[in-house]
């Protein structure tokens, strides 16, 4: 029964998002209600397969021997598709305000809607030749949300986009290959799959493999030095760069790469090695850089990428720990930064949208002038820099307390990075805040007298995510003690 | 009653900040006073009805990491210093701000930074104590920037980034310290866990050194000093006042919280990181005194003598020795008063005249006569001089110096305390001998410019109970010796 479910929500999005293409809508209203109604659907059906726990695999075709297609819902499932259903819905929402005026509105909410099935597709993968095939499909359906403008420049994005992303996705596949020969199956196990007597004394091989496989995956996670689209795939609409290039898909690298490394390849493997100096090494560099990229960035949408080039990295830094206490802190952090991250892209979306800049030099004394919006980005900002009392705290914390404990000096030092990011986070949060709250004293309000304030459609679904953010970093420990559960395998 | 003490202020500030315009600026002024003095009486009262050490929790971040109050000596100490400067400056300040526009702001987050210092003084743990340390370095930053010259809000963001720097810091410390320690709470002696320690003494000093660097960028020390200079001066009077009296100091708790209520003092006596610290404070009394000596701006001036000062404070408590420990706590207070009356002069002279340059202040005592006796009282203390208050604070630091018994220390340091309390004498005394003696002469009658009453007052107030501290400090004295006691085993003598 349950298998029937899974697969119906992934199938849900997937194909009920074809009539928004095949009909011409007079009525643009009905259109978005149908929409809505389509993403609350697969959402409420989500929730109820996870409410109702794990469940056993469901097969749906076989290749040969063991390669199937098959899903399941486990403690990682939970979380990654938990997070996605929730936030859909609300950047709907968003999207219905923010594409008002846009052109090629079907098209946006028929890719839009159907990545939300692919998604669920990585989420609830059971296996990892099933999490490949759903990889990939991301990737050609996100492109043509990159293309949206149809711009010059959003076409080159797109292009980089597409091959930075299936070159990616090769590397992974030779993970996959060596999975296939090397485990026992290639199913998700949690403490990995490796049958060690096949492997013999081909370890240094597999280690290899393993960093090929993790930098693949980190391709769509932004790893340093294959995070070059991300910026620039920032030409697409807001709602994209939010949801899918904050959450959803740079998320799904991250969640790749924790299924890797705990459920295929094994920490037992991993730990001690010189494949996990080498991407923790990478994952600390990435830290720092995406940072110190985004306070040269004048651009509000590039410095959010940028930022979040680093923060993904956090997660990353977390899983290379290869503890169950650093995957705990990387789940953590993948699930409060999906708020902070959403809410910060929205509300420079909602200035984009209302006036048309862009810049950080162009928001003098916009606090008062949208004091829902900046109050907002206020809070997000607080918390991505990790104030105590918001989310960002809290994940910080297990990250950090995680990383000390396995008393490792690389460790030491990635929490040293984490410090400095921190810092640096400051520094490029704080001057927008600054500036838009505390304009110069020769500024002229009058220059901006026609800015008003966001739509009731776009400021609502911010109210929300601040709401959770703070929620989060005063009540967390249901949720994280959840988070704990599950890193330690025993959901 | 802490939540009341800490609730009140937060209110009243949110009222101001998020509500309409005041038509009217005396009830303004009148509300803002209210709101000031309730707060002070409720700290007043939250000190004398809670028992000592009770904590009061008031929710937990995530597991083990409990938001909680506690009231000890030192929290006791220094919440009753925070009023005392803390309400004068503010009724200054309705004097003062008359000149200075968008008024309602400045009081709005005037109040809401006498919250956070509320709340830093009852910290009960770290994180408690880390979570208002970051929220103070937030709130105050509107104080820094607050006349919206491109000047001052770079010297605002400077401000800023530095103390976010030193959190940061301070957080790295707070990591170490959960993992080797068997609480974050502030326990007299440290929590450190010889059992968890072993091996790791190396990591744990470094971590140590980092939250001693970390509060003391707040305590403008050396070599993050670099934003106080720049920062305290462009704030308007009142806030520089404030700023160099009591913020300055809360680095100087967090420092205390390190040392005494975290690692310990045991711990840290003859290691590296007590030898590079008494270097650093030392090295950052000369400088600041050298630097102030060369400035021709009177509040900028002032500024760089606060790096001086607060590091006579860091130095005392360097010695790890009870007399320091005395004498960093008294220089603590003296400073503050002593500090804070001397910006509010300069602002009173700003105010009156729009003279802002150490040359241009010549007879300026005839025209303001109260006001320039007040500042050269509060110089002779600054310089050391009986029976003001700070003669007391440097006797007791410069024999915690001497009875340190650290090699070379226990005759550097009160040597540069020496040469220091010259180049004092050298930077704040000349504004007294030209405001009263230079000038034109021609001018029989000179126009008189003393300031308004509200602004008078303050400032005789601390000059007041500067003397007051200098000439019966027993009592004082006596309190922090109890304090010393438990944290300072050694060397203890009646």
């Amino acid at each position: 029964m349950s298998g029937i479910l899974m697969l119906g929500a992934i199938l849900l999005p997937i194909l009920g998002s074809i009539p928004i293409f095949l009909f011409k809508w007079q009525n643009r209203k009905a259109m978005r209600i149908y929409v809505e109604l389509l993403v609350c659907a697969a959402s409420l059906l989500v929730g109820y397969l996870l409410l109702r726990g794990p469940s056993a695999p469901f097969t749906v075709v076989t290749f040969t021997g063991n390669l199937t297609v098959e899903f399941k819902i486990d403690g990682l499932s939970t979380v990654f598709a938990g997070m996605i259903a929730v936030l859909w819905p609300f950047a709907t929402l968003y999207s219905f305000e923010y594409m008002r005026n846009e052109p090629r509105e079907r098209s946006f909410f028929l890719f839009y809607t159907m990545t939300y099935g692919v998604t669920l597709g990585i989420a609830m993968s059971g296996n990892l030749l099933t999490m490949y095939f759903f990889y990939e499909l991301l990737t050609l359906v996100t492109v043509p949300l990159v293309m949206q403008t149809l711009t010059r420049e959003a076409i080159l994005a797109s292009r980089k986009y597409l091959y930075y992303s299936l070159g990616g996705a090769a590397f992974a596949f030779i993970g996959l290959v060596f999975i296939i020969v090397y485990g026992s199956s290639i199913d998700f196990v949690y403490g990995g799959v490796l049958d060690l007597v096949k492997v013999g004394s081909r370890t240094n091989i597999l280690l290899l493999i393993y960093v090929f496989a993790f930098c693949g995956f980190g391709v769509k996670a932004a790893l340093c030095p294959f995070n070059s689209w991300l910026p620039q795939a920032g030409v697409a609409p807001t709602p994209v760069t939010a949801l899918l290039h904050a959450v959803a898909v740079v998320k799904s690298g991250a969640f790749a790469i924790m299924r890797l490394t705990y459920y295929s390849y094994g920490t037992e493997f991993l730990k001690g090695t010189w494949a996990q100096d080498v991407v923790m090494t990478l994952t600390i560099i990435t830290i720092v850089y995406g940072c110190s990229r985004a306070v040269k960035e004048t651009h509000l949408k590039r410095r959010l990428a940028y930022s979040t080039i680093s923060n993904l990295s956090y997660i990353l830094f977390g899983v290379s720990l290869m503890t169950p206490a650093g995957l705990m802190g990387g789940l953590t952090h993948m699930l409060f930064h999906a708020f902070i991250k959403i809410c910060s892209f929205f509300c420079v979306g909602a200035v984009m949208h209302e006036t048309g800049r862009n810049y950080v030099h162009e928001i003098d004394g916009f606090g008062r002038k949208m004091p829902k919006v900046f109050a907002c980005f206020t809070v997000s900002a607080l918390a991505l820099m990790g104030v105590p009392g918001m989310a960002g705290f809290i994940s910080k914390w297990y990250l950090a307390g995680a990383a000390i404990s396995t008393g490792e000096p690389l460790a030491c030092a990635g929490v040293a990075a984490l410090l400095i990011s921190a810092l640096l986070t400051a520094i490029y949060m704080l001057t927008i805040v600054v500036r838009a709250y505390f304009p110069p004293r020769e500024f002229d309000y009058a220059a901006i007298e026609q800015v008003r304030d966001a739509k009731p459609l776009m400021w609502l679904p911010l109210l929300f995510f601040v709401i959770v953010i703070l929620l989060f970093g005063v009540a967390s420990r249901p949720i994280t003690g959840f988070l704990g559960e599950v890193a330690a395998g025993r959901y | 009653m802490i939540f009341t003490a800490i609730l009140i202020p937060v209110l009243a500030g949110l009222i101001l900040l998020l509500g309409p315009e005041w038509k009217n600026r005396k009830q303004l002024c009148g509300f803002t006073d209210a709101a000031l003095l309730l707060s002070f009486l409720a700290v007043c009262v939250a000190l004398g009805t809670t028992k000592e050490n009770e904590a009061v929790t008031l929710f937990n971040l995530t597991t083990g990491l409990p938001i909680f109050f506690k009231i000890d000596g030192v929290s006791r100490f220094f919440a009753v210093l925070t009023g005392i400067l803390w309400v004068p400056a503010g009724i200054y300040a309705f004097g003062y701000m008359e000149h200075e526009w968008k008024e309602k702001r400045y009081y709005g987050f005037y109040l809401l930074s006498y919250a956070v210092l509320t709340g830093l003084d009852f910290s009960g743990n770290l994180i408690t104590f880390y979570l208002f340390y970051e929220s103070m370095s937030l709130l105050t930053l509107p104080l820094v920037l607050h006349n919206g010259s491109k000047e001052a809000i770079m010297a605002g963001l400077k401000y800023l980034f530095f103390s976010l720097a030193g959190a940061y810091m301070v957080l790295f410390g707070l990591f170490l310290l959960n993992r080797f320690g068997n609480t974050l709470t502030f326990t007299a002696g440290g929590v450190l866990d010889a059992a968890l320690l072993e091996g790791r003494e190396g990591l744990l000093l470094a971590g140590a050194f980092l939250m001693i660097l970390g509060f003391g960028v707040k305590a403008g020390m050396f070599p993050l000093h670099a934003w106080l200079p720049a920062a305290h001066p462009v704030a308007p009077a009142p806030a520089s006042g404030v700023l160099s009296g009591m913020i300055a100091k809360c680095g100087v708790l967090g420092v205390i919280r390190t040392v005494f209520y975290l690692f310990g003092a045991d711990f840290l006596r003859g290691t590296w990181v007590q030898q590079v610290w008494l270097v650093l404070s030392l090295t950052t009394v000369l400088l600041g005194s050298m630097m102030a000596y060369r400035e021709k701006g009177l509040k900028k001036r002032l500024a760089y003598s606060t790096v001086s000062q607060v590091s006579y404070i860091l130095f005392g408590l360097a010695t790890l020795q009870w007399e320091g420990f005395t004498g960093a706590f008294l220089h603590t207070a003296a400073h503050a008063l002593m500090k804070c009356g001397l910006f509010l002069v300069a602002g009173a002279i700003i105010f009156k005249t729009g003279k802002t340059k150490v040359e241009e202040l010549s007879g300026i005592g005839r025209q303001m006569p109260v006001t320039m006796i007040c500042y050269t009282l509060l110089s002779l203390s600054l310089i050391g001089i009986p029976p003001f208050g700070g003669f007391v604070s440097k006797w007791f630091l410069g024999r915690g110096g001497v009875n340190s018994g650290l090699p070379v220390f226990d005759i550097l340091g009160p040597a540069v305390l020496l040469v220091s309390a010259l180049l004092t004498a050298g930077y704040l005394l000349p504004i007294s001998i030209r405001g009263f003696l230079g000038g034109e002469e021609s001018v029989v009658r000179p126009e008189k410019k003393e300031p308004s009453f509200l602004m008078l007052a303050p400032i005789v107030l601390f000059t007041v109970l500067v003397t007051v501290l200098g000439i019966c400090p027993d009592k004082v004295i006596g309190y922090i010796t109890e304090i010393a006691k438990v944290l300072i085993k050694e060397g203890m003598t009646g």
